[in-house]
């Protein structure tokens, strides 16, 4: 373990690798919350604030055939927000689209 | 023909031990290079079948004893020879010679219980007989042994990274019989019990049992499993948890089983066996199995989206 701490660490490691095309760092985390009765609903947090979230959530409502929003939160910045259990949903179009890799998402939730 | 029968198995059995001694021996000497690992495993197994053998004799000279020994023996020829499997590396015919021999083994023990004496008398002369087929079998056999496990020990070729690879697994499984080394462990916990109260509160009845199975703080699983399910929920007085929403049995083993995942099997060795230790604001999963220690996601509640009634919000802060 203190091995590890020894290692040298080139902190520029990530700048000298430069932004390729990948924008999205961290994790997306996908989450489902209950409503009143069957309903549900499914937060997206974390996506790049590189993307346009607004563009976004137009093609998912679309796709999905559901309501949604984004919404502003002063600690994890902008959230998707769509209606129903879109969990299965979101993840797929997230990969086919190419804003996250499959590793970067986290699904939450039973 | 009865009698007949009676003699001849214990003569089987006589072989079928001559056999695996010289096994021993040969896989010693095959190993004269003295790796102590692949001794000791045979030194276990000569100390095994001596145990063995003087069962036998005792079987063979008191009748009364034989049940018990029977019994012992039973038990004990699986894992011997499972042990002869891990070090000659999948001779598969042989192995099955020995099952055979155990069964007939298992028969010749009621033989014995109906006639000894006679058989006393025939045995010693059978004795030669077999000392001349085990050292027969004994050729036959050291060069399997040296075909399967030590190719490369008497030749001036490299090692090939297969057979290396091969002889660390078999010394590993010499060693710890009771490890399952590169067979999965499987962990198996009592399904929770999970109830509806009315229609909008879930009762997961056992969760404080499940905790302690799990050895972890109550406070812990209750944090991750209100953050995974983005609810609020409590312990009541009968220590089960009451959660807010609907939730169905399958539904909550999904969640506990990602939380045994993350925060109870190690991370290394996939053993259940470990300790979370709180450190500087950090979780620290410790294997006691395999000693290694990790760090471990923090729960994070994350964003929650407001579900309830704005008004009733509204309400209840101004």
């Amino acid at each position: 373990m203190s091995i590890q701490n020894l290692n040298t660490f080139d902190p520029f490691a990530d700048a000298s690798k430069g932004a390729d095309d990948d924008v999205q760092d961290g994790l997306v985390h996908i989450r489902i919350q209950q409503r009143n009765g069957r309903k549900t609903l499914t937060t997206v947090q974390g996506l790049s604030s590189e993307y346009d979230l607004k563009k976004i959530v137009r093609a998912c409502k679309k796709e999905f055939a559901c309501n949604g929003t984004v919404i502003e939160h002063p600690e994890y910045g902008e959230v998707l927000q769509l209606q129903g259990d879109q969990r299965e949903n979101i993840c797929q179009w997230l990969t086919k689209a190419g804003l996250a890799k499959p590793d970067q998402l986290k699904v939450h939730g039973f | 023909m009865a009698e007949d029968e009676a003699i001849f198995d214990p003569t089987l059995k006589k072989k079928k031990k001559k056999k695996k001694t010289t096994f021993d021996i040969d896989a010693a000497l095959a190993e004269g290079n003295a790796n102590e690992t692949s001794e000791i495993g045979n030194g276990e197994l000569e100390s095994k079948e001596d145990e063995n053998r003087q069962k036998d004799d005792d079987a063979e000279d008191v009748d009364l004893d034989l049940d018990f020994t029977k019994k012992k023996k039973k038990k004990k020829k699986p894992f011997s020879t499972e042990e002869l499997d891990a070090a000659l590396n999948d001779i598969n015919s042989e192995t099955v010679t020995e099952t055979m021999n155990n069964e007939e083994a298992g028969d010749d023990n009621f033989d014995i219980d109906m006639l000894d004496f006679s058989k006393m008398k025939k045995k010693k002369k059978k004795k030669d007989l077999d000392d001349f087929i085990a050292e027969a079998e004994e050729k036959e056999d050291k060069e399997n042994i040296e075909d399967n496990v030590n190719l490369w020990s008497g030749s001036d070729r490299d090692y090939t990274y297969d057979e290396l690879l091969n002889r660390a697994f078999e010394i590993m499984r010499d060693k710890n019989p009771d490890m399952a080394a590169g067979k999965k462990q499987k962990f198996v916990m009592r399904p929770p019990q999970v109830v509806r109260i009315g229609t909008k509160k879930t009762s997961f009845a056992n969760f404080t049992e499940i905790c302690r199975m799990l050895h972890r703080q109550p406070k812990h699983l209750l944090d991750f499993l209100l953050a995974e399910l983005g609810t609020s929920g409590s312990v009541d007085g009968n220590s089960q948890l009451i959660i807010k929403g609907r939730f169905q049995q399958k539904q909550i083993e999904n969640v506990l089983r990602r939380y045994i995942k993350e925060y109870v099997t190690c991370h290394t060795c996939r053993s259940p066996d470990t300790i979370l230790q709180k450190d500087t604001r950090l979780f620290f999963l410790q294997c006691e199995t395999c000693g290694s220690r990790c760090s471990v996601a923090s729960i994070k509640l994350g964003f929650q989206a407001v579900t309830a009634k704005r008004a009733a919000i509204r309400a209840k802060t101004a």
